[in-house]
């Protein structure tokens, strides 16, 4: 079942968007969040699905697995685009029953607000898919190396995000491992009232923590016997470095930012 | 009385570019109070059958009945029958939880409605198969004790249960050679007191000489051959080299010596017969 | 390469006892050499391994590697750097998700310039047979080959000896050959001075001289030949002797004149039948 979960995870390949430096990958997707929340006519939002649509095509990613990116939360989409149908104010109203009442406004906010949520996930997936974990890692810490002297620590971030991914399988097999050992000794983990199952979760947890310790301890030392001492003068074997192609990318995140500020405010603008 | 696996096939990850087969149209019998041996190499799908003898795998084609009750079904009849099967597990201690060795240990037969005498009456006599002294460890929190000891809980925990079948993975991995020793020595006391049947998945081909009446070997998710050890290691050595097992150092001796001209009878299994052997053959007293 | 003089290392326990894990250990080891460490848990021998890195201070003597005091503070990281140390738990000692990046990380610890690190990268996993695997992601390799990519990691940064503690335990017996196997290559081919610890004795086989440790004291020490024919000793110590040897001894006892240094089968058909 967990294996069905498609967010996250990264797709191998060598297109455009896969060659990109993480941090434009990653500042570019901020800049778009914040651009979705930019639109506001249909054919501002017209621009972000066919922007979209373009960078999901020069990923050459299969569409249907970006897609299947929806699949946990798509139960939260139609929750915020009901909440917006139905609590918006509104005069023209399309479609009553008791003191349901959907008007066309709400029901234009609450598609709108759907696609922006869509839209966001579907971007951001992009990023995951089209950027090893650790590269992704790489980034975060450059990206956020300036804000240092203000306190954030951002190689111990980046180590402990590249410790909890190479863990993360291990500890998934683990979990397996000890919830068999413990039903064949005849525990039962689904059944019960709350509180009962949270300690019949115990004969589960109490191994997986004591385990996780104990990893997190020999780590430590083989992390100490391999001369690790902090980020202080460490070296990386791949440096990041901006190329052409960086530029492309953020040349093409401006226009899309300068269209939509132009559809938003143009008119105004204008005006003036 | 016995476990059946009729025509068993499993493969994991199925409908995923990972689809592994693991268990290939396998038909076995495990009969009550016999010893049987399983070998073959990591991944060779022995793991995945053992997990067959008490449901925690079912099967995806074929049929596992313990007593002729099918254990796939969801009733109280096929629950018992999944309880008759002990299950140790590789490195057990590291499924130990409770704050006493006593608790630990009263987990699997509370869990199997024991009454709190029969708990009580069942954690006193799996101490005493694996070694430890009631008094001295009954009320000690199992994480303070030494690897060999944590172990020894584990297999007691299961014990307790009062299985009429044990079956353990590898219950010596990573022990030393005196710990080792004495943890067959624990095992080989319960099949004789309680005639329990004990199912011994092993990378040592030693211990599958040693102490197993039956032994079948696994390659591929089939089994390639069920017989006595020694029948197997004498007759098959090549075919089980090219599978990636080996013969018991004792054998590997017994072939050197009969190869010298020294005629060493085939299947000894101990020191002291081999010793007793030579000096037989050599005409020496 | 390591010098060790009447090393003690004493620590209290759980219940407040003192423990004497070491207690008087007199220990050389020549540069290029394969030294077995064999004794039962309990023993002291993982407690004399760590002190080989200063993972562990001595409470008494001294321990030095390449001239250095591991007391000496500020040779702590020139100490790890030459000697590298492989454990148990293949799991627990592999960093990052892809296996280059993790052997990368040693270099990376100690400030190898960047284009720099990649050739070491390289030549690391080539001295162990994982170049293929380069790529993949640790948690998909079996026990041998995760183990392999640990020394690797060492082997980046170009140590002058690597200490394995117990590093077979938890493999199957295809991996524990792959282990020996790699061993043996970087002390033959590399030079890489070796210090192995274990409790199987068919892989101390392999080493120039095989130390007997008991209760934080050496018992005994010598080559493998004349370590393994004290067959009653190794016994009573909780370690099993090769089956050879164990035979020959059987016989002995019975009256029967063989030569003391059997331990092979070979050598004892050839004692049997001359």
């Amino acid at each position: 079942m967990l294996s069905e979960i498609t967010l996250g995870q990264y797709f191998p390949g060598n297109s455009f968007v896969h060659r990109l430096d993480p941090r434009t990958k990653i500042l570019a997707t901020l800049i778009y969040i914040v651009a979705i929340f930019l639109a506001d006519s249909p054919l501002a939002y017209g621009l972000l699905i066919a922007f979209a649509a373009l960078v999901i095509g020069v990923s050459r990613l299969p569409v249907g697995m970006v897609l299947k990116s929806l699949k946990p939360i798509w139960i939260i989409i139609i929750i915020t685009m009901l909440i917006h149908m139905f609590t918006a104010p509104g005069e023209n109203i399309i479609f009553a029953w008791k003191f349901f009442k959907v008007t066309e406004e709400g029901l234009i906010l609450g598609t709108k607000m759907a696609l922006r949520l869509v839209l966001l996930l579907l971007f951001s997936s992009v990023l995951t898919f089209t950027t090893s974990p650790i590269v992704l890692t790489d980034g975060i810490e450059k990206l956020l190396r300036p804000f240092k002297c203000i306190g954030v620590p951002a190689h111990e971030l980046a180590m402990m995000m590249t410790i909890a991914l190479r863990f993360i399988p291990t500890l998934l097999e683990e979990t397996d491992r000890i919830m068999k050992a413990q039903t064949a000794r005849g525990a039962d983990f689904s059944s019960g009232n709350l509180l009962e199952r949270a300690k019949n979760m115990l004969p589960l947890l109490v191994p997986l923590f004591v385990s996780a310790f104990r990893r997190a301890e020999e780590l430590a030392i083989a992390m100490e016997s391999r001369c690790y001492r902090g980020g202080e003068g460490r070296t990386r074997m791949h440096e990041l470095a901006y190329k052409g192609i960086d530029h492309t990318a953020f040349a093409a995140v401006l226009v899309l930012v300068f269209s939509l500020v132009a559809l938003r405010w143009g008119a105004g603008l204008c005006a003036l | 009385m016995s476990i059946k696996l009729a025509n068993v096939f499993y493969t994991y990850m199925t409908g995923t570019p990972f689809e592994r087969q693991a268990l290939n149209d396998v038909s076995l019998t495990i009969a009550k109070g016999e010893i049987l041996a399983i070998i073959g190499h990591t991944g060779s799908g022995k793991s995945t059958l053992v997990q067959h003898l008490n449901g925690l795998i079912k099967p995806l084609r074929g049929k596992v009945t313990i007593n002729d009750i099918d254990i796939a079904g969801r009733g109280s009849e096929a629950k018992a029958a999944r309880q008759q099967v002990g299950m140790v597990f590789q490195y057990p201690e590291h499924q130990i939880f409770a704050e006493t060795v006593y608790d630990d240990i009263a987990f699997g037969p509370r869990n199997r409605g024991f009454s709190a005498e029969e708990v009580d009456k069942q954690v006193r006599e799996a101490m005493s198969f694996v070694g430890l002294d009631f008094e001295t460890f009954a009320e000690r929190s199992p994480f303070q004790l030494s690897g060999g000891q944590m172990r020894r809980v584990a297999i007691a925990g299961v014990v307790a249960m009062n299985p009429d079948y044990l079956v353990l993975d590898e219950p010596s991995a990573g022990l030393d050679p005196r710990s080792r020793n004495a943890v067959f020595k624990e095992i080989m006391a319960l099949h004789k007191e309680r005639g329990i049947a004990i199912v011994l998945v092993t990378h040592s081909m030693e211990e599958a000489a040693k102490y197993a009446h039956r032994m079948i070997v696994i390659n591929k998710g089939k089994i390639l051959f069920d017989g006595k050890p020694a029948d197997i290691f004498s007759n098959h050595k090549d075919e089980l080299i090219a599978v990636g097992m080996d013969e018991p150092p004792i054998y590997k001796l017994s072939v050197t010596l009969r190869a010298k001209g020294l005629e060493i009878a085939a299947g000894i299994t101990d020191v002291g017969e081999l010793v007793k052997n030579i000096k037989k053959v050599k005409g020496w007293r | 390469m390591i010098s060790i003089k009447e090393l003690k290392h004493y620590y209290t326990d759980a219940d407040g006892k003192e423990v004497k894990a070491l207690d008087g250990i007199d220990l050389d080891i020549k540069k290029g050499e394969f030294v077995a460490i064999i004794g039962a848990n309990g023993s002291g021998k993982s407690t004399l391994a760590r002190h080989l890195n200063a993972l562990l201070l001595p409470t008494a003597g001294t321990c030095t590697v390449g001239g250095l005091d591991t007391m000496e503070e500020s040779n702590m990281w020139d100490i790890r750097q030459q000697v590298g140390m492989v454990f148990q738990n293949p799991d627990n000692q592999i960093v990052a998700a892809i296996v280059e990046e993790d052997v990368a990380f040693g270099p990376e610890n100690i400030g190898v310039p960047n284009e720099e690190i990649r050739p070491r990268v390289e030549r690391a996993l080539a001295a162990v047979g994982m170049s293929d695997y380069a790529k993949h992601a640790p948690h998909l390799l079996s026990g041998g080959q995760k183990q392999r990519v640990a020394i690797a990691g060492l082997m980046a940064l170009e140590p002058q000896c690597i200490v394995l503690d117990e590093p077979t335990a938890m493999l199957d017996p295809q991996g524990r050959k792959e282990i020996v196997a790699t061993v043996k290559s970087l002390n033959q081919d590399k030079g890489i001075t070796i210090v192995y610890i274990t409790h199987y004795m068919t892989e101390a086989l392999a080493a120039d001289r095989v130390v007997v440790m008991e209760k934080g004291h050496i018992r005994f020490m010598g080559t493998p030949k004349e370590v393994f024919c004290r067959v009653d000793e190794l016994e009573k110590l909780g370690l099993e002797a090769p089956l050879a040897a164990k035979v020959a001894s059987e016989l002995r006892k019975s009256g029967i004149k063989l030569p003391k240094d059997i331990i092979t089968d070979e050598e004892l058909a050839q004692a049997l039948c001359p």
